[in-house]
């Protein structure tokens, strides 16, 4: 197993100076020069060309491509264009957020979802199956964006039970986390009875009750342990692209992680920063695609890596 | 089971305790920041909330009133020299910044060399550069400022390469803001200022919160503390607002009716003219739009009047020129390019266009300005204009318009100071084509004469006049599709008192203001 891990990670590094390069090509070849943006509305071409040469933007693009990744290799992400301030130290300050927000949703998502499957799949065609497929269909369908609007106006500006936006305790969380999670909720659901549906049906779970196993024990530990493989799949993937920005949530939801700062980056063309933040982020997608596979091989004995 | 949710809500409220306590909170939020500041440092401040945050934490030696007016801040008073070109600048004395330290003339020579100096990348030398070489010194040709002395501790002698009679309302520009003697590597983050406000702490992307400098020469702010809120969705806001949570709405352009049709909300409005211009960039050096008779034709097709009233609810004034009819130099007689189709059709005509001519018009993502596109495109096509919608993100849009690359470009002009010279010189002097602001590149000899001429003249009366002329040839060569001037809309909290809507965005430092705790709570 840890020579898997070890591999996995080594391998891990072609495919981060690989996103790296692209980012940093699409960055080039993309309209908007992070010059313009920093200098604001009235400006003149002297300035701009003064900072152009000291960001050392009119170096070719190898040097520059080359500075940078010198930079990468000593740990160094950069310091922003626009703020001057340390990119290792704004995404310190923002990723904890971040994941504090995608976990809250993981763990909704699982809660909720794998429990609405659960409960459909011990019923099928009975009255939560019903509800549960209507709440899918809603959450696959329902724009984040919208969602989460319709929750501010309902819990917050209505009924007054939570703040609509902000960052802080425990409460600030729920809704984003709510709206952030729908989907992974809807999906988590269809995922679940589906494959209890097969597992319950499956010989080892008449055996199970044939012996007289307590109903708790057959559906939690017999059923729902076979039907883990697709929902850790799910939940890998979900928590992979959460984190590695919820940048609508974030946003309605005034949520100061990474999924905002990339975008502001992005809307000032600040090119360390977006360089840096993608260089991170797949870095962290990358990680939870290994944990998801090592939590294969922990859910179904059959799976071995080596 | 009808009382089951009144009831829930009662004991969530309770255990969470909810949102709308309001009037109780002793710190007055303001919403109005739609990103995090680049930074906290002065000679950073190019951008809005910068600013804005750098307003209530330092002082320049001029500043802003709400309602725009210039007023006297670290300087006192000031002496110009007959011809208009050296200004002695007294300082207030007295004042200490918030660590402690005096403040001195010399501290005056220091803040403006960091804002010029190459190094600290700041990127706005512009209000600067009128000082005798101030110019040379930002293009690393010189070590210091010929134009820029500090002869004794309350003085300031500015040199000026030319008359430049509105020089002192460019030092109530954030930028020109007084910073201590010493300024670390992380000045950005921990600010020492003479300003109104102390930081207490600042969250990037959530807020930052101020309190009272309680030795603040112009008086100590009322309130207990201020909290600058990041909201980045106007939405959210709005919501914000709704639940008591946020004292000061900026009402998004696109909502104005629903508020002032609501009998509850229209109370809590307060409007300012914003010295906003929004209007069409016409590029006046390209095809057909080289002809002056083809820029009035674009101007004669489009119906201002319904633009105005359908989109933006009436809240704006109908441009006829570039300057605000707020200041001075602005006319309010006359009478702008009236909706016109056979005329707009006549001077397509007369400029050998009979078919009609097809153009681009540019727009950022901005959903106001989209709608404004797609209007004008109906409008248009009505007089044989035909119209092919080019939508960017804004950093992108700007840049090819700055580059010369759009026919038609839908923005807006924010004054940076209350001055004619404001909209005149940046949008259509020819010294500023491209990233200067004058994205129309439109190049007129007399214009350029009148513009220049103006900024030196030291009497007022004048110089009025020849803004005037300068507007109204402007007005004739038609370098926009002059639209209007927006209204500013914000909405204020019933418990909230002395909050005036600042004209200029940096106007409003919330000494005076004051939160009432006996308010009603709103519905």
């Amino acid at each position: 197993m840890s020579a898997f891990i070890v591999r996995r990670l080594l391998l891990s590094i072609p495919t981060l100076f690989g996103v790296l390069l692209v980012a940093f090509l699409l960055l080039y070849v993309a309209p908007g020069d992070p010059v313009q943006a920093m200098v604001g509305e009235r400006a003149d071409e002297a300035t701009i060309a003064r900072l152009r040469k000291e960001l050392r933007l009119d170096d070719p693009l190898p040097v520059q491509f080359g500075h940078y990744l010198a930079g990468i290799v000593k740990g160094d992400l950069g310091k922003s264009y626009i703020t001057n301030r340390p990119i290792k130290k704004d995404i310190i300050e923002r990723f904890p957020k971040t994941l504090q927000l995608a976990g809250a949703a993981m763990l909704l998502a699982t809660i909720l979802g794998v429990t609405l499957g659960v409960l459909s799949a011990r019923n099928p065609g009975g009255l939560i199956d019903r509800l549960g497929l209507g709440v899918a269909y809603l959450g696959i369908s329902f724009p984040v964006y919208w969602v989460g609007l319709l929750l501010i106006l309902l819990f917050a500006v209505t009924l007054h039970w939570l703040p609509p936006s902000g960052f802080g305790g425990l409460r600030y969380l729920v809704l984003p986390a709510l709206a952030l999670g729908m989907r992974s909720i809807a999906f988590l659901a269809r995922m679940t009875r589906s494959a209890m549906l097969d597992a319950l049906s499956a010989d080892y779970v008449r055996t199970a009750r044939a012996k007289g196993l307590p109903e708790l024990l057959v559906v939690g530990r017999h059923a729902l342990r076979n039907a883990m493989i697709p929902i850790i799949t799910v939940l890998g993937l979900d928590f992979g692209a959460y984190l590695t920005g919820s940048i609508l949530t974030e946003t309605i939801f005034s949520w100061p992680g990474l999924g905002r700062y990339v975008v502001n980056a992005i809307a000032r063309r600040d090119l360390p920063a977006i360089q840096g933040s993608v260089l991170f982020l797949s870095a962290v997608f990358v990680l939870v695609n290994l944990i998801t596979d090592i939590a294969y091989a922990k859910a179904d004995p059959r799976v071995t890596y080596s | 089971m009808r009382r089951l949710p009144a009831l829930f809500c009662a004991v969530v409220l309770s255990a969470c305790g909810g949102g709308g306590d309001g009037a109780n909170r002793r710190t007055i939020i303001d919403s109005r920041d739609q990103y995090d500041p680049r930074s906290l440092d002065p000679a950073l401040s190019t951008d809005v909330p910068t600013g804005r945050a750098v307003g209530y934490l330092f002082d320049g030696l001029t500043r802003f009133t709400p309602d725009a007016k210039v007023s006297p801040a670290l300087a006192t008073s000031w002496d110009v020299s007959p011809e208009g070109s050296v200004y002695t600048f007294h300082l207030r004395r007295g004042v200490s910044f918030t660590d402690g330290t005096p403040f001195v003339a010399r501290q005056v020579a220091l803040s403006w060399q960091r804002v010029l100096d190459p190094k600290v990348k700041g990127g706005r030398g512009w209000p600067l550069y009128p000082i005798k070489g101030a110019k040379e010194f930002a293009d690393g040709k010189t070590t210091s400022i010929e134009g820029l002395s500090a002869p004794n501790d309350s003085t300031v002698v500015v040199t000026l390469k030319e008359p430049f009679a509105i020089f002192p309302k460019l030092l109530a520009m954030p930028v020109a803001s007084i910073a201590p003697d010493r300024v670390g590597p992380n000045f950005g983050e921990n600010p020492i200022g003479t300003g109104p406000w102390k930081l207490v702490e600042w969250k990037h992307d959530d807020y930052l919160l101020f309190s009272p400098n309680k030795n603040y020469w112009g008086g100590a702010p009322k309130a207990d503390s201020l909290k600058a809120r990041i909201i980045a969705e106007p939405s959210t806001a709005v919501a914000e607002f709704e639940s008591s949570n946020v004292d000061v709405l900026q009402i998004p352009q696109g909502d104005i009716r629903s508020w002032e049709e609501d009998t509850e909300r229209r109370k809590l409005l307060a409007s300012t003219p914003s010295l906003e211009l929004v209007y069409v960039a016409i590029n006046t050096t390209r095809g057909p739009l080289k002809d002056v008779r083809v820029r009035q034709a674009l101007n004669h097709a489009i119906d201002r009047r319904v633009l105005v009233r359908n989109l933006i609810a009436g809240r704006g004034e109908l441009a006829s020129g570039v300057v605000p009819p707020e200041l001075p130099g602005g006319d309010k007689t006359r009478i702008g390019y009236q909706f016109d189709t056979l005329r707009a059709k006549q001077l397509l005509r007369d400029a050998g266009y009979p078919n009609g001519i097809d153009v681009d018009l540019w727009t950022s993502t901005n959903p106001i300005y989209v709608r404004i596109a797609e209007t004008l495109q109906g409008y248009l096509a009505l007089s044989g204009i035909r119209v092919k919608i080019v939508q960017r993100e804004s950093a992108a849009a700007r840049e090819a318009a700055r580059k010369g690359q759009t026919d038609l470009f839908v923005k807006d002009w924010y004054a940076d100071y209350p001055d004619a010279e404001n909209f005149l010189y940046p949008l259509l002097h020819s010294a500023n084509k491209g990233v200067g602001g004058n994205v129309s590149y439109f190049s007129n000899a007399q214009f350029d004469s009148l513009v220049t001429l103006a900024r030196r003249e030291q009497d007022e009366v004048k110089r009025v006049a020849l803004y005037k002329q300068a507007d109204e040839l402007a007005f004739h060569e038609a370098p926009m599709i002059f639209l209007y001037f927006y209204n500013e809309l914000y909405a204020v909290q019933s418990w909230i008192k002395g909050f005036v809507p600042p004209v200029i965005f940096n106007g409003q430092s919330w000494t005076t203001v004051t939160k009432t705790s006996s308010a009603k709570k709103t519905p």
